[in-house]
């Protein structure tokens, strides 16, 4: 061991072939954080917003229709299982493939929404998440042809492989492109979404993925 | 005020698009500044290409259940690679025996290759390739239907 995680130890490693699948103290945590929320996006029932007329009593309700709650309550746990996958993965390959999964994931959540607004945004935040694919595989090209490996494990215990500056950004630009739903969307148009849990999976997501491209980043 | 003002800009989802574009080209710059990259000479997956051989970009050499070398990150965790180099359908061999160019139909003929490489030692990331195109398709049906 030539460096040491900045995540911790881990305590168990899984393999899948080259593909190492590592339980380190700081990636656990998150996996388990990913986990939760997901049993809660199987458990929970959408939330019904009411807007209410000033001054009145009249108030609208707005149900979210069985067919619609059935795609984009898969759509969640899908986006959970992706983000479970990239919480724990020590390959960087199998790294960027679970973040544009995140990616298509959050936009299928708000992409059965029947509301104008939250449409465009999910089509624009669409488009970054497609163009973002270029500097996201492209990092992952150019580990794999600088340091010759794409092993997690290996880039932090051999001090011999670095990987450039450069590379490094390209990887995080790549997932901030594919997780930036909250970084807009937050604020307004995502989220005036009905249907709390599923929706907030789009933020947990990538709050998730950007913890753990930090350590990633630290790591190799 | 500053922040204010970015904060306003941001908050347009009409602008995104441009403003992650404008990263995008400025880091593209920036890499093709810094360019001559290191290259590392001992890659981990080594291909070789041989344009006699009818199944050319997935041909790891080898007669069939004789197991060849293949070079990877951690041996000891697929100590079976190297057994099936190829395997072929009958399609796939009648194919492989009339043209040169059987490697370049595996999209459109799939299972027709089995590829040493990534079925066996990453075999995770054909998992993952293939959720991606399962959920899209799921999203653009899904989308079709709602008319």
């Amino acid at each position: 061991m030539g460096m040491v995680n900045p995540g911790g130890i881990p305590y168990f490693i899984l393999e899948f072939g080259d593909e190492l699948v590592y339980f380190s103290p700081y990636t656990v945590s998150l996996f388990i954080l990913a986990l939760v929320f997901t049993i809660f996006a199987v458990i929970a029932r959408p939330e019904r917003q009411v807007d209410i007329v000033f001054g009145g009593d009249a108030f609208y309700a707005k149900e979210t229709s069985l067919a619609e709650l059935k795609i984009r309550r898969f759509m969640a746990i899908a986006c959970g299982f992706a983000s479970m996958g990239a919480m724990v993965t020590g390959d960087l390959f199998n790294f960027t493939l679970f973040i544009s999964l995140v990616g298509i994931c959050n936009v299928g959540i708000v992409a059965a929404v029947k509301n104008r607004h939250v449409q465009n945004a999910a089509y624009q935040y669409g488009i970054v998440a497609l163009s973002a694919t270029v500097p996201l595989f492209g990092a992952a090209a150019l580990i794999a042809a600088t340091t010759g490996t794409l092993s997690m494990v290996e880039l932090w215990s051999n001090a011999a492989l670095a990987v450039p500056l450069v590379v490094k950004a390209l990887l995080v630009l790549g997932v901030m492109g594919e997780g930036m739903a909250p970084f807009y969307a937050a604020k307004a148009e995502m989220f005036r979404a009905p249907g709390a849990p599923y929706v907030i999976m789009c933020s947990l997501s990538s709050l998730l993925i950007f913890l753990r491209v930090i350590e990633v980043v630290l790591v190799i | 005020m500053i922040i204010q003002r970015i904060s306003r800009i941001i908050s347009n989802y009409e602008m995104i698009m441009p403003i992650f574009a404008g990263a995008v080209t400025l880091l593209f710059v920036v890499a093709i500044f810094s360019l001559p990259l290191p290259y590392y000479e001992e890659q981990l997956y080594p291909k070789t290409y041989d344009p006699t051989s009818p199944l050319n970009p997935y041909d790891r050499g080898g007669p069939p259940f004789v197991q060849i070398d293949i070079k990877e990150q951690y041996p000891e965790n697929s100590p079976t690679a190297g057994y099936v180099t190829s395997y072929l359908t009958p399609l796939s061999w009648y194919m492989a025996n009339t043209t040169l160019y059987l490697g370049t139909t595996i999209v459109g003929h799939p299972g027709g290759i089995l590829d040493e490489i990534l079925y066996n030692t990453r075999g995770l990331d054909t998992v993952v390739e293939t959720t991606i195109l399962f959920i899209a398709f799921a999203i653009a049906s899904y989308l079709y239907r709602k008319g």
